[in-house]
C-alpha cells in the first residue's frame, strides 16, 4: 500500500505541492439492530480508498476516490495540488505546518476477540433476548444495536512518514421505551445510544446487557406515572455518562483549535474561549482538571498517531479549574504557536482530517456517588442523556436526562421525569464541588460527533465520574 | 454508465435462480470549497461508487454494502451474501420487490464545475462583506443510481446540485444566509452575501431581552428547521409504527394556513425521481390547510401499517430508519416579509435556529436557540438588535391551529438541521414562540 501512497504523494509534490500526505483505508464495519426480538437492520459494508491532501499557498486541496490503479492514483495527486490551487482567487497568507517526528511505525489496538470474527449470529441472538425480554416486560418498544468497525490504514507523507494502524472498535446498547397519553419514557443502558470502546467482542460480553433488561422496562414504565422534575435552583448531581456529554459539549469542543481560530465559524461555530487567556482563564472549580489522553487503553479514542502521523499524546487541558490547554493538529498548532497535540482524525477515506477529540476526560476525584448523595440536603440526580443543545461559543447549555431521581436530606426520595438542566459553561463548571473518584471513572465512548463541511462523524472518548453541581437551573419546561 | 452494466452483469451470472435480489448502486463526484477568515482554506472533491446487495429466500433477508474497490470478485461478494442470508434469522418485515411497472429511465451525462467555478461565488459572496470576517462553503454534487431486482424492476436517474451558505462576523453580531439549486450557475452568490452581509451589520450590539412568549417572524432557515423536525419525528411513518409521531392523519393539527407537499415530480425540485428501492416518485400532499394528509412511507413501513406506499425510502440509511420526504414545500402565503414585520406588536425576527433538540418526540418539545441575526420587533418596526435566546418550544403547537398569523409569499430553498436541498420555504409570523432563558442562562 505504501507504494500506492508515494505514488499519489509524488504526484502531488510535482505538480508543486509545498507538503502532501495520504491515507489509505480498508473499513469494514458490521452493524445489527433489532427491536421487540426481530432483527429491524442487519448490514456488513467494506469500503476501500484513497485520500490524499496538498498544501498549496492558504489552502489545503483534498481529493479521494475508491480507484486505486496506477493512472488514478498519480491522477488524484495532480488533482488534490489542482484543489488547492483553485483557493488563490480567495488567498490569504501561506499556512504554516509544524513538523513532527518523521516515523515508521505500526499498531493494532489490543484486543481479545476480533468482533467480524464472531459469529454474526451469536451477535443477533444477543440483541433478540434482550429486546425480547424487555418486550415480554412491558416496553412498548425494545431496541438493541451492535456496531463494529475495524479500520485498516496506511498513511504515508511527503516527508517520510510510514504508519499502518488497524484500530478496532466495538460497542452497543439497549434501550426501553414507554408510551404513555401523550407521552414517551425511555431508559438505555449503558448510556443513551449505546457505549462505545476500542476492542473486540469483549467489550460488548462485558456490558452484560441480559442483567439490566428488567431495570430498563420497570423503570421505563414507572416514568410514565412518575411526578415531574420540579423546576427552580438546586444542587445537580451527574451520573457519568451524562457528565460524560457535558464535558464532551462544555469543554470538548469549546478547545478545538480550528474553532478558536475561526475555521469553523459558519457551521460548528467558534469558543468563548481566546488564545489569549490560555493558562489564565479560570474555566471551573479547582476539582477541575481536564486532560486529553489518546493513549488510554480501550477507551474509543485510543490510537497510537493521527490521520497526520503525530504521535498520540497525552495533553493538559484544565488544570486545578485553569484553562491550560487545546486539541489541536500541524497547521492549527502552528498559527497558534502549541505544539501539535496529535489529534487530527478523518472519518473515513473520504474526508479532509481535522482536529477532533481524543478521551477528554475528566479526572476522578476522591469522592463517591453514595457520598455524595449522602452530603446533598437538597437537589436532583440525573442518569442518562436525552437530549443536548449548546450555542456556537460554547457557553449556554440545555441539556436533558432519561430520569432522575429527587434528593433530600441525603437520601434519593422519589423518581423524576424529564428532568432537564441548563447553565453557562464557567458558572457551572465553577459549581462542582464534589466528584466521584477512580472506582466510578469510567472510559464513556460517544460514536456520533458532527463536525465539518463536508459533515465528518468522529469517536470520541470522555473518562467521567458522578460529580455535584451547586445551585444549578433545572426542570426548564417548553 | 459501463461500470454499472459490467457490474449488473456478473451479479446476474452469480445468483442463484431462487433467490430475490435487489442491487443498487450509486456514483457520486462532490466537491466543497470552504472558506473562514475571508479566505479559502479547505477545498475537497470526491469520487465515490457505493454497492448494497439485499438478497431474500425462504424469509430470510440479507444485505451487504461494499464500495467498488473492495468488490475484488463478484462472484465471492454474492457468495458472502448467500452465506451471511443462511445465518439471518426470520425477517417478518420483508414486504417484496417493486415490479416492471415502477421502472424508470433518468440517467444523464452531467458536466462537473470546476474548483475555479466555485471559487468565482466564493469571491461574490465575501466582497459583499467588505471588511467583516466571513466563513462557509461553496458545494456540488453530481450523483448517479441505479436499480435492479430480480422482479424485473430496473431504473436510473441523475441529479445535481449547487449550495452556497455562509456568515459574516462582527466583533458582536452575524449574519448567515444560503441558497440552493440544482446548478451551479443558478446560484446567487451575491445576493445570498448581501443578506448575509445586511445581517451581521444590523445585529451589531444586540440587547438582551427577558425570556418570555413573544409573536415572532421566522426567516426561511428558521422555518426550515420547524419542518424538518416534524418530518423525521413525525411524518416519518417509523415514527409512527414506534409510537412516537405526534402526527394524526385527518385532523386538524395545524393552522388552516399550513400546507406541505412534496414535490419530486417537479421541474426545479432536487435529487432523484426515484426512490432507494428505484420506483419513480410521485408528488404528494403531507398537510392540506393544517390537515395531516400522509406519512412518509417505505415498503416496509407501508407494509406494517397496512397503508399505501410513497416511496419515500432512502438510500444507504438502513431499514429501520423509515422514510421522509426530500421534496418538500411549504406552500406561500400572501405577505411579504415587510408586510409580516408590519404586523408585529411586540415580537423578534429570528434568521436561523441552533443546535435544537427534541425533548420527548410526541410531544415534539424542541430546545434550541436563535443566532445569526435576531431583531426586536415593536409596533411593526425593527428597532434593536436582540442577543442569545434559548427556547423550549412544542413544534407542533408552534404552527397549532390559530398561531400561525401568516406565511410569506417568497420561498427559497433553506439550510434546515438535517441538510440541504430537501425542503422550499417561505418565512413564518408566528402569534408564540417560548423562550426560557437568556444570555445568561
Amino acid at each position: 500500500m505504501f507504494e500506492f501512497l508515494e505514488l499519489a504523494i509524488d504526484s502531488a509534490v510535482n505538480s508543486g505541492a509545498k507538503y502532501s500526505d495520504a491515507r489509505i483505508l480498508i473499513s469494514k464495519s458490521r452493524n445489527i439492530a433489532a427491536k421487540n426480538g426481530e432483527v429491524e437492520n442487519y448490514n456488513e459494508s467494506e469500503k476501500i480508498g484513497i485520500g490524499i491532501r496538498a498544501l498549496v499557498g492558504s489552502s489545503w486541496g483534498f481529493y479521494s476516490t475508491y480507484d486505486l490503479s496506477k493512472s488514478s492514483l498519480t491522477n488524484a495527486g495532480i488533482k488534490a495540488f489542482q484543489i488547492a490551487k483553485a483557493s488563490a482567487m480567495v488567498s490569504g497568507d501561506d499556512l504554516p505546518f509544524a513538523d513532527v517526528p518523521v516515523v515508521e511505525d505500526s499498531y493494532t489496538t489490543p484486543h481479545d476477540e476480533n468482533p467480524f470474527s464472531v459469529s454474526s449470529t451469536d451477535q443477533v441472538d444477543l440483541l433478540l433476548r434482550a429486546t425480547e425480554q424487555m418486550k415480554k416486560l412491558g416496553s412498548s418498544r425494545a431496541s438493541g444495536r451492535l456496531d463494529f468497525w475495524d479500520t485498516e490504514k496506511w498513511f504515508a507523507s511527503s516527508q517520510g512518514h510510514k504508519i499502518y494502524q488497524n484500530i478496532i472498535e466495538s460497542g452497543g446498547g439497549i434501550s426501553s421505551l414507554a408510551v404513555g397519553d401523550g407521552e414517551t419514557q425511555i431508559r438505555s443502558y449503558p448510556q443513551s445510544f449505546g457505549e462505545y470502546r476500542t476492542g473486540g467482542w469483549e467489550v460488548i460480553k462485558g456490558f452484560e446487557f441480559e442483567k439490566h433488561t428488567e431495570r430498563l422496562s420497570e423503570e421505563s414504565q414507572r416514568l410514565l406515572v412518575a411526578p415531574q422534575c420540579p423546576e427552580g435552583t438546586m444542587d445537580l448531581i451527574l451520573e457519568g455518562s451524562q457528565l460524560a456529554l457535558q464535558i464532551h459539549e462544555s469543554v470538548g469542543h469549546a478547545i478545538e483549535l480550528d474553532r478558536i481560530l475561526g475555521w469553523e465559524a459558519a457551521y460548528a461555530g467558534t469558543s468563548h474561549l481566546e488564545l489569549k487567556k490560555l493558562n489564565k482563564h479560570k474555566y471551573g472549580s479547582e476539582l477541575m482538571n481536564i486532560v486529553a489522553d489518546a493513549t488510554l487503553p480501550g477507551a474509543l479514542a485510543t490510537f497510537k498517531y493521527d490521520d497526520e502521523g503525530t504521535p498520540a499524546q497525552r495533553v493538559d487541558i484544565v488544570k486545578e479549574g485553569i484553562w491550560t490547554g487545546v486539541l489541536s493538529g500541524r497547521d492549527s498548532a502552528a498559527v497558534a504557536g502549541v505544539k501539535p497535540g496529535g489529534m487530527v482524525r478523518a472519518d473515513g477515506f473520504g474526508r479532509l482530517p481535522m482536529v477532533r477529540m481524543t478521551n477528554v476526560g475528566l479526572l476522578p476525584g476522591t469522592s463517591s456517588l453514595d457520598e455524595i448523595i449522602q452530603s446533598t440536603e437538597n437537589g436532583v440526580y440525573m442518569e442518562t442523556n436525552r437530549s443536548w443543545s449548546i450555542d456556537d461559543l460554547r457557553l449556554n447549555f440545555q441539556f436533558g436526562c432519561e430520569v432522575g431521581w429527587l434528593v433530600k436530606n441525603g437520601k434519593i426520595i422519589d423518581m423524576v421525569k424529564n428532568p432537564t438542566y441548563t447553565g453557562i459553561t464557567p458558572l457551572f463548571w465553577g459549581n462542582m464541588d464534589m466528584l466521584a473518584g477512580e472506582e466510578e471513572w469510567v472510559f464513556w465512548g460517544t460514536p456520533n460527533c458532527g463536525k465539518g463541511q463536508p459533515s465528518q462523524v468522529g469517536h470520541t472518548g470522555h473518562p467521567a465520574s458522578p460529580a455535584r453541581f451547586k445551585e444549578t437551573r433545572v426542570g426548564v419546561r417548553g | 454508465m459501463k461500470i454499472w452494466d459490467d457490474l449488473l452483469d456478473e451479479v446476474k451470472k452469480n445468483l442463484p435462480d431462487e433467490i430475490e435480489c435487489e442491487l443498487k448502486f450509486m456514483h457520486s463526484k462532490s466537491a466543497l470549497t470552504r472558506f473562514a477568515n475571508s479566505q479559502i482554506h479547505q477545498n475537497v472533491d470526491e469520487e465515490s461508487a457505493e454497492i448494497y446487495l439485499t438478497i431474500h429466500k425462504d424469509s430470510k433477508t440479507t444485505t451487504i454494502s461494499n464500495n467498488l474497490t473492495a468488490i475484488k470478485d463478484v462472484g465471492e461478494f454474492v457468495n458472502k451474501a448467500i452465506v451471511s442470508l443462511e445465518d439471518s434469522p426470520i425477517d417478518k418485515g420483508w414486504s417484496g420487490l417493486p415490479d416492471k411497472s415502477n421502472s424508470y429511465e433518468g440517467f444523464k451525462d452531467i458536466e462537473e464545475s470546476t474548483p475555479d467555478d466555485r471559487a468565482k461565488v466564493v469571491k461574490e459572496f465575501i466582497k459583499e462583506g467588505k471588511s467583516m470576517n466571513a466563513a462557509g462553503y461553496c458545494s456540488t454534487y453530481i450523483n448517479n443510481y441505479f436499480v435492479w431486482n430480480s422482479n424485473g424492476l430496473k431504473s436510473c436517474d441523475s441529479s445535481s446540485s449547487a449550495f452556497i451558505d455562509g456568515i459574516f462576523r462582527t466583533d458582536t453580531s452575524a449574519g448567515s444566509s444560503h441558497r440552493g439549486g440544482q446548478t451551479l450557475a443558478s446560484l446567487e452568490g451575491t445576493a445570498a452575501g448581501f443578506e448575509a452581509a445586511k445581517l451581521a451589520t444590523d445585529s451589531q450590539n444586540p440587547v438582551d431581552i427577558d425570556p418570555g412568549n413573544y409573536e415572532v417572524v421566522l426567516g426561511h432557515e428558521a422555518v426550515s428547521t420547524i419542518l424538518v423536525f416534524l418530518e423525521v419525528y413525525g411524518f416519518n411513518a417509523k415514527s409512527k409504527i414506534d409510537g412516537m409521531s405526534p402526527i394524526i392523519i385527518g385532523e386538524q393539527q395545524f393552522d388552516e394556513k399550513i400546507s406541505l407537499v412534496d414535490t419530486p415530480e417537479d421541474q426545479d425540485s432536487i435529487g432523484f425521481k426515484i426512490d432507494a428501492s428505484g420506483s419513480k416518485k410521485l408528488n404528494l400532499d403531507i398537510v392540506n390547510n393544517g390537515v395531516p394528509k400522509s406519512y412518509f412511507h417505505t415498503r416496509r413501513t407501508a407494509n406494517e401499517l397496512g397503508m399505501k406506499n410513497t416511496f419515500h425510502e432512502l438510500f444507504g440509511w438502513g431499514e429501520n430508519f423509515g422514510g421522509i420526504g426530500t421534496n418538500v414545500k411549504l406552500l406561500n402565503g400572501d405577505k411579504s416579509f415587510e408586510d409580516m414585520i408590519s404586523d408585529v406588536k411586540k415580537g423578534i425576527y429570528i434568521n436561523e435556529f441552533w443546535y435544537c433538540r427534541v425533548l420527548d418526540p410526541i410531544t415534539q418539545v424542541v430546545t434550541g436557540l436563535n443566532r445569526n441575526g435576531s431583531f426586536l420587533v415593536e409596533n411593526g418596526r425593527i428597532t434593536k438588535p436582540v442577543g442569545r435566546l434559548r427556547f423550549t418550544q412544542s413544534f407542533i403547537s408552534a404552527l397549532a391551529n390559530g398561531n400561525v398569523n401568516s406565511v410569506g409569499k417568497h420561498s427559497r430553498y433553506s439550510d434546515s438541521e438535517f441538510g440541504e436541498g430537501i425542503l422550499s420555504v417561505p418565512q413564518l409570523h408566528l402569534k408564540e414562540f417560548n423562550f426560557t432563558g437568556g444570555v445568561s442562562g
